[in-house]
C-alpha cells in the first residue's frame, strides 16, 4: 500500500463557464457525479425565504425529457443513489452510479439545467410546497429542541442579514411563492457559469470530458450574473432567551460569531472544537458529563459559512437533578480557559490524530471526494484544497487555538435556554 | 435540427458494466477457539476490526433476563469506560492518541466490540482493543453514570414523537414478555437496578473465545496480522461460565391487531407505524422479500412514497422495512404526516398492504427494484467498516460464505410471481397493528369509524393537558 492518499484530478472550464473536475479512481466500479450551484438561502430576497430549498425539490419534478419524479426512478433503476441538499451558501445535487452509467447521470443533470422550465406546473409547485411543509413539521416543529437552529441564527445575525434565516424559511413566504418566482430563480442561478460539476470514480478522463462537453456546452450562460454581495455585517449583539418547549431536560444553547470557513482561523477553530467537545476525551465531556455529572450530553462545533463570518455554537443538555444556570457557569469556565491557557501538547496530538482518521474515513467515500472538489471550487476556485486541508489542520498549534478562541469566545454571545414547558412559570 | 439542445433528445445507453466481486476473505482459528476472518480491501488504510459474540453463543440482548432488560446494552456501553489496567479517562485518551475509535455495541443477536484505526497504528491499537474487550473493569462510578444517562434518555424518548413511536410499536405487535417487545436498552424499571456486578457477570457470560469471531478489514496487505492478533487475543482463555440460553419465543406475536393512539395534544404531525411481526433473516425467499419491499416502500418511487408523498403531499417521506434478525423482527411502514391527514394516510397504507400480495407486479416495477438492488450492491461496501458490517452479518446469522457472492444473481432471478408469493407469505394486512403518536382529538374518531378495531388511546404523563 502506498502512503500517499492524495486525490488526483484534472480541472476544465467550458466556454459557457461551467467548471468541471474529473477525479479518476479505480478502487470500485462506481462513479460519483456532483453538481454545486452557487445559490443558497443567503441569496433569498426578503419575503421569499425558503425558496432556494423549495426550488431544490422542484429539480426532481421533471424536465423536457424526464417526467415528474422520473429523475429518481432513472437513477435508482440504474442501480444508483442520489440526493440534494440546500445550505446557506449553496445547493448541491449528487448521484453515485455504477460506473458504466456515468453518461446517464451527466445527461440527467444537463437535461434539468437546460430544460427544467418545460416541466413547470402549478400542480407540481403545490405538491412540493406540501412536501416541504411536512419536512418542516418533521424536522423542526414536531421535534424536541427543534426550533433551536432557527432561533440561534435569527439571534446571531440581524434582520435582513443573509444568514438571519435558515434554509427551511418561513411557511408564509412559501405560500406566496409563484411560478414566476420559480422561473426567475432558475434563469438567474441555474446556469452553467454558476455551477461546478465533479465526476469522481471509475472513469477515464477523456470520455467523461467529451460527454460533459456534448451535453453541457449547448446550455446558455447567464451573462448578467452578479457576484454575491454581503449587504452589511454588524457584530453580534448579546441576547438571552428562555424557550419553553415540550422537553423533559433543560438545554443551554450558545452561539458566537466566528471567522469564516476557508480561513486559517476557521481551521484552528475546528481543532479547538475537537479539543472542547469532539468525543469522550474532550474537555466539556470530561468535566460536565463525566466528572461533575451535571450534563446528559454536550456539543460544540463551527458552522462552515463563507460570507464574511461563521457561527461557533454549542449546547449542554442538563441532567434533571442539576440546574441550567450552574451548568452554564461551568461551561463558561471551560470556554474561558480555552481563551487564556494554551491547550496541552497531548490534547493537540489527540485532536490531530482523530482529525486525521476522520479525513481518511471521509475520503474513502467517492461521493465525499466529489462533493469536496465541488465545494472547494465553488467557494474558493481551488479544488486542490482537498489535498491541503489535512495539512492545514495538522499545522494548527496551541497558540493558534488560543488566539481563535480568544477572538471568538471572548466576544458577545447568544444564549438560549430550553425549559420544560410545565415548569415555565417557575423558570420565567 | 438547429436546436442546440437536440443532443439531449436521446437518453444515453449504458456502457459495458465492470465486474464487481465482494472482497475475498479468509478464516483461521486460534488455539483457544477464536475465529479470525481477514478481508483485504485495497486502498482503504482506515481499518476496521470487530470482535463478535454471536447469538447462538449467548450474545445479544435476546438472551438476557426480562428483569434486567437493557443489561447487555449497558454492558457494551460500559466496556470502553475503564479496564483493569487503566481508568476510563486514561483508556479514552490512549485510544484517541492512536486516532482510533473503540466502542462496543449490543444488538438483539450479538454483542460486537469495534475498532477503527489507521493501519499504521493497528499493532498498538489491537492490544488496547483486547484490553477493552477482555478486561473491562466496570468502575461503579462510570456504570452508575451511564445507567443514569440511559434513564434520562428514556425521558427524552417520551418527548420525541419519532422515538416514542419506535418504543410503542414493538410493545404492540409482540406478546407481553417476548424479548422483542421491549426496547433493546431496557425500560425504567429494569435499568434502574443495574449495577457494576450485573454488568461484570453479563460480560463474563458473553465474552468467551469459543464461538467468538474477530474480523479485520481494510488495506491489510503486508501486515503481520497473525502476530498482532495472536499477542492480543492468543492468551484469552476458555470461559468457565456457562453461556446464557436463548429463549425459544423471542418473536412471539401479540394476539390480534391493535390500534393505539399515543396522545400528543396539539401535535403538528402524527408519527405512524403500521405493521406486524415480520420474518427472520434465514428464510428461503429472502431475495424475493427484498425485491418486494423495495417496490412497496424501499425505493423513492415505491408504491407507498409515490402515493403518500408525490401524489397526496401528506408527508416528507414514507418507507417500509423488515428488521431481519435470527428470529422474526418487526415489519413496519413508517411515516410522519400532517395531523389532519392521519386517518387518510393510514387508509392509504392499509390499502397498499392489501394490494401488494394481490395485484400484479408490473415489469417496470420489478425491473426498477431488481436493478436498484443489484446496482447499489458495490456502493454498500466502499469502506472497511461497511465490508466488516456485511461480514458480521454472515457471522451473526450463520449464513454461508458465498451468501454475498450469490446476492446479485439471486436478486436478478426474482420474478413477479416470487414477489407476490413473498408478499402473501410475509405481509398480512388483517394482522397489521396501527400505532399513531399524534393528536387523538384530530384522528381518533376517524380511525374508529374506519373499522380497524377498537382504538386505544394512551395518555403519557406530562402530555395530557391541552394548550391554552
Amino acid at each position: 500500500m502506498s502512503g500517499d492518499n492524495r486525490v488526483r484530478f484534472s480541472q476544465h472550464t467550458l466556454a459557457n463557464g461551467l467548471r468541471v473536475n474529473i477525479a479518476p479512481d479505480r478502487v470500485a466500479p462506481v462513479v460519483a457525479i456532483n453538481l454545486w450551484y452557487d445559490v443558497g438561502s443567503k441569496h433569498e430576497q426578503p419575503g421569499k425565504t425558503g425558496f432556494a430549498h423549495l426550488f431544490e425539490h422542484f429539480m426532481f419534478q421533471g424536465s423536457r425529457h424526464v417526467a415528474k419524479a422520473e429523475h429518481l426512478s432513472i437513477v435508482q433503476g440504474a442501480g444508483g443513489v442520489l440526493n440534494a441538499t440546500t445550505y446557506f451558501d449553496r445547493t448541491n445535487y449528487f448521484e453515485t452510479l455504477p460506473s458504466h452509467q456515468v453518461e446517464l447521470g451527466l445527461w440527467l443533470e444537463a437535461d434539468r439545467m437546460a430544460t427544467l422550465l418545460d416541466a413547470m406546473s402549478q400542480e407540481n409547485l403545490d405538491n412540493q410546497r406540501d412536501v416541504v411543509k411536512n419536512e418542516k413539521r418533521q424536522s423542526y416543529d414536531n421535534r424536541p429542541y427543534g426550533s433551536f437552529f432557527e432561533k440561534l441564527m435569527a439571534a446571531s445575525y440581524p434582520e435582513g442579514h443573509p444568514y438571519h434565516h435558515i434554509t427551511i424559511g418561513s411557511m408564509e413566504d412559501l405560500d406566496a411563492a409563484s411560478l414566476e418566482d420559480v422561473e426567475a430563480f432558475f434563469r438567474t442561478y441555474y446556469v452553467p457559469n454558476n455551477a461546478v460539476l465533479t465526476v469522481a470514480g471509475d472513469v477515464d478522463e477523456a470520455p467523461v470530458i467529451e460527454a460533459v462537453e456534448r451535453y453541457f456546452d449547448p446550455i446558455e450562460p447567464n451573462d448578467s450574473l452578479s457576484a454575491f454581495r454581503l449587504p452589511h455585517d454588524e457584530p453580534l449583539v448579546a441576547q438571552r432567551e428562555i424557550v419553553p418547549d415540550d422537553v423533559p431536560l433543560e438545554r443551554v444553547h450558545v452561539g458566537y460569531r466566528s471567522p469564516a470557513f476557508g480561513t486559517l482561523e476557521f481551521d484552528a477553530l475546528e481543532v479547538a472544537t475537537q479539543i472542547l467537545a469532539g468525543g469522550r476525551g474532550s474537555r466539556l465531556h470530561k468535566r460536565l458529563v463525566r466528572e461533575e455529572q451535571v450534563a446528559q450530553d454536550v456539543a460544540f462545533f463551527a458552522l462552515p459559512l463563507v460570507a464574511g463570518s461563521s457561527v461557533a455554537a454549542g449546547w449542554v443538555t442538563v441532567r434533571p437533578e442539576s440546574d441550567a444556570a450552574a451548568v452554564e457557569d461551568i461551561l463558561d469556565q471551560e470556554l474561558a480557559r480555552m481563551t487564556r491557557e494554551p491547550v496541552t501538547d497531548d490534547e493537540l496530538a489527540r485532536a490531530h490524530a482523530l482529525i486525521e482518521s476522520a479525513e481518511l474515513s471521509a475520503l474513502s467515500h467517492m461521493d465525499e471526494v466529489a462533493d469536496r472538489l465541488s465545494m472547494y471550487t465553488t467557494y474558493f476556485d481551488r479544488p486542490e484544497l482537498i489535498n491541503e486541508q489535512l495539512g492545514r489542520y495538522l499545522a494548527v498549534d496551541a497558540e493558534a487555538v488560543r488566539d481563535v478562541c480568544a477572538a471568538v469566545l471572548d466576544g458577545e454571545r447568544v444564549t438560549l435556554t430550553y425549559a420544560p414547558r410545565n415548569e415555565k412559570e417557575a423558570v420565567v | 435540427m438547429s436546436d442546440p439542445l437536440a443532443v439531449l433528445d436521446r437518453r444515453p445507453q449504458p456502457g459495458e458494466p465492470r465486474d464487481y466481486d465482494f472482497p475475498g476473505f479468509e478464516r483461521t482459528t486460534l488455539d483457544n477457539g477464536l475465529i479470525l476472518i481477514r478481508c483485504h480491501v485495497p486502498g482503504r488504510p482506515l481499518l476496521q476490526a470487530q470482535l463478535i459474540v454471536r447469538g447462538d453463543a449467548g450474545g445479544g440482548a435476546t438472551s438476557e433476563d426480562a428483569e434486567v432488560a437493557g443489561a447487555t446494552a449497558l454492558t457494551a456501553r460500559a466496556m470502553s469506560e475503564g479496564t483493569t489496567e487503566r481508568d476510563a479517562v486514561a483508556f479514552v485518551e490512549a485510544a484517541e492518541r492512536l486516532g482510533s475509535e473503540m466502542r462496543a455495541s449490543a444488538g438483539w443477536d450479538s454483542l460486537s466490540v469495534n475498532l477503527e484505526v489507521p493501519r499504521s497504528r493497528l499493532d498498538a491499537a489491537m492490544s488496547l482493543f483486547a484490553e477493552m474487550a477482555l478486561r473491562p473493569s466496570f468502575p461503579a462510578r462510570e456504570v452508575e453514570r451511564l445507567r443514569d444517562e440511559r434513564l434520562n434518555d428514556l425521558q427524552q424518548v417520551m418527548a420525541d414523537p419519532r422515538r416514542r413511536a419506535e418504543k410503542a410499536f414493538p410493545a404492540v405487535i409482540y406478546a407481553d414478555g417476548a424479548p422483542y417487545a421491549r426496547p433493546l436498552g431496557g425500560v425504567e424499571k429494569t435499568v434502574a437496578p443495574l449495577d457494576r456486578d450485573v454488568l461484570a457477570d453479563r460480560h463474563a457470560a458473553l465474552l468467551r473465545p469459543e464461538g467468538a469471531t474477530l474480523l479485520v478489514c481494510g488495506d491489510i496487505e503486508g501486515l503481520p496480522l497473525d502476530d498482532i492478533v495472536g499477542s492480543a487475543f492468543g492468551h484469552w482463555s476458555i470461559s468457565a461460565v456457562d453461556p446464557p440460553l436463548i429463549p425459544q419465543a423471542a418473536d412471539q406475536a401479540a394476539e390480534g391487531r391493535r390500534v393505539v393512539v399515543v396522545d400528543r395534544p396539539g401535535a403538528p404531525q402524527s408519527e405512524i407505524r403500521v405493521g406486524h411481526v415480520g420474518a427472520p433473516r434465514r428464510i428461503d425467499d429472502f431475495h424475493s422479500l427484498s425485491v418486494m419491499n423495495a417496490l412497496l416502500g424501499g425505493l423513492f418511487n415505491s408504491r407507498l412514497n409515490m402515493l403518500l408523498r408525490e401524489k397526496r403531499g401528506y408527508t416528507y417521506g414514507v418507507n417500509s422495512g423488515f428488521d431481519l434478525r435470527r428470529a422474526a423482527g418487526p415489519f413496519a411502514v413508517r411515516c410522519a404526516v400532517e395531523s389532519p391527514a392521519t386517518a387518510p394516510a393510514v387508509a392509504d397504507i392499509v390499502a397498499e398492504l392489501a394490494r401488494v400480495g394481490g395485484d400484479p407486479v408490473t415489469d417496470a416495477e420489478l425491473d426498477a427494484a431488481r436493478d436498484y438492488l443489484i446496482g447499489v450492491f458495490p456502493l454498500r461496501f466502499e469502506t472497511s467498516a461497511q465490508v466488516a458490517g456485511a461480514l458480521a452479518g454472515l457471522v451473526v446469522q450463520e449464513l454461508p460464505d458465498d451468501e454475498l457472492d450469490r446476492y446479485r444473481p439471486a436478486i436478478a432471478a426474482v420474478t413477479a410471481d416470487d414477489v407476490r408469493a413473498a408478499a402473501q407469505a410475509h405481509i398480512d394486512v388483517e394482522a397489521a397493528s396501527i400505532v399513531v403518536v399524534g393528536d387523538a382529538a384530530v384522528c381518533e374518531e376517524e380511525l374508529r369509524t374506519a373499522g380497524y378495531g377498537e382504538v386505544e388511546v394512551v395518555h403519557d404523563e406530562g402530555f395530557g393537558a391541552t394548550e391554552e
